[in-house]
């Protein structure tokens, strides 16, 4: 199925944006000032919902006319683009989104037409799925291994490079009693927090040739 | 607005085509999903965490009645959407260099493409059909496709090591050890901050 690769899902949604002219600012750019706003580290809501990889949201103005002779055509609507790399199956994936940061979804697609809240959960997952648009082709660089896997892995490999630079030329004996030590550290640590490491959110700089 | 989390650049690309020519790019994509080393020079780029392509028929953009109007559009649609770590420009160049064929299969289809060589040319049809990105997460910011893939190799090795460490003799894990230094050393680069590119 081309939405999955290995183990991870390639969600893609496009929600119609409400176009109504007696609403100011009008409601993509309620959307567009939402998520201006809206945290990018660790408490995103992607990373206060399990399983997201990366995610993005995009208001989608129009399709874009390439010149002649090609036909200039407009969309009708505006429309959210919600594009994730996830884990797992698609319900259960929208199933924790909906139960984790019900009002922040509500805050983005209560501007988009016919979408019926987070709080009834089935009609959410429908809803979401009557806007989703099938991938055809979908790539992932690591397909196999889960967002706690991966975290756990890059501590590990942090952790690691500390032990090997602070135990060379070791005697066996000690070397091995430390190592044990240091596998059972490591084994009681937290597994770091999605999206934490992440710069603040000042930094960000858009624009498409930087 | 903001293309950039960290390592990774979000970038979305939207083209017209004839309908006509979508199932041709359909057949590329099926034949390209089935036949795994034609992935190959996608997976030897190596800065593509993830990316993928939709096309999007012109009479199958989500409708849901409640006002919303249908759309009458003459041409389907190629999606683009790729998270890639570097810059725009070492992005395109790099794909204009290496996967110049693949993408001229992908895009060609599309209306005025003009190919994926020269990258001038290439450049500037790229930039015309992409639009930039409102807000973009990532779980792990400071990390690239390289870091991930290595991350993960050190991890099976340490797990080895750790799950057999306590029944070796001093002698015996020391070796183990080495071989375990060995397999993870190039595989320690450090993640962080990204670093600024002129």
């Amino acid at each position: 199925m081309p939405n999955k690769n290995g183990s991870v899902y390639g969600l893609t949604i496009l929600s119609p944006i409400i176009d109504d002219e007696k609403v100011t600012p009008s409601h993509d750019l309620q959307i567009r000032k939402y998520l201006a706003t809206l945290p990018t580290g660790e408490l995103s809501p992607f990373a206060l919902a399990p399983a997201t990889h990366l995610a993005r949201l995009v208001v989608m103005d129009d399709v874009i006319y390439v010149g002649m002779p090609a036909c200039e055509e407009h969309l009708k609507s505006k429309y959210l683009v919600f594009e994730s790399n996830c884990d797992g199956e698609l319900d259960d994936y929208l199933a924790g989104l909906a139960a984790s940061v019900p009002e922040q979804l509500d805050a983005i697609w209560s501007h988009c037409v016919g979408y019926p809240g987070a709080a009834n959960r089935q009609a959410f997952i429908d809803y979401m799925k009557a806007c989703q648009l099938e991938t055809t082709f979908y790539f992932a660089a690591v397909n196999d291994k889960s967002v706690p896997e991966t975290l756990r892995a890059l501590q590990t490999q942090h952790a690691v490079s500390e032990f090997i630079a602070d135990h060379q030329g070791m005697e066996p004996a000690r070397l091995q009693a430390e190592f044990m030590q240091f596998v059972a550290e490591l084994k009681l640590a937290p597994v770091p927090r999605p999206g934490s490491m992440g710069e603040p959110r000042y930094i960000k700089t858009g624009g498409r040739n930087e | 607005m903001s293309n950039i989390n960290g390592k990774v650049y979000a970038m979305n690309a939207i083209t017209p085509m004839k309908p006509w020519k979508t199932w041709i790019l359909r057949g590329f994509f099926f034949l390209l999903g089935h036949i795994k080393p034609l992935q190959q020079d996608l997976i030897n780029l190596s800065f593509i965490e993830f990316a993928r392509w939709v096309v999007l028929p012109r009479r199958q953009f989500p409708f849901l009645g409640n006002g919303q109007a249908e759309e009458e559009l003459q041409y389907d649609y190629l999606l683009f959407f790729s998270n890639f770590n570097g810059t725009w420009n070492q992005y395109i160049d790099a794909f204009s260099a290496v996967l110049s064929k693949g993408l001229n299969l992908v895009w060609r289809w599309s209306e005025k493409f003009p190919g994926s060589v020269p990258v001038t040319s290439f450049k500037e049809y790229i930039a015309r059909v992409q639009f930039d990105t409102d807000y973009y997460y990532t779980a792990y910011p400071h990390a690239a496709a390289n870091d991930l893939k290595s991350a993960h190799v050190v991890q099976a090795s340490f797990d080895k090591l750790a799950a057999s460490a306590q029944n070796y003799t001093p002698e015996q894990f020391e070796d183990a050890y080495l071989r375990f230094v060995l397999e993870v050393q190039t595989h320690l680069g450090e993640t962080g901050e990204a670093p600024i590119v002129f």
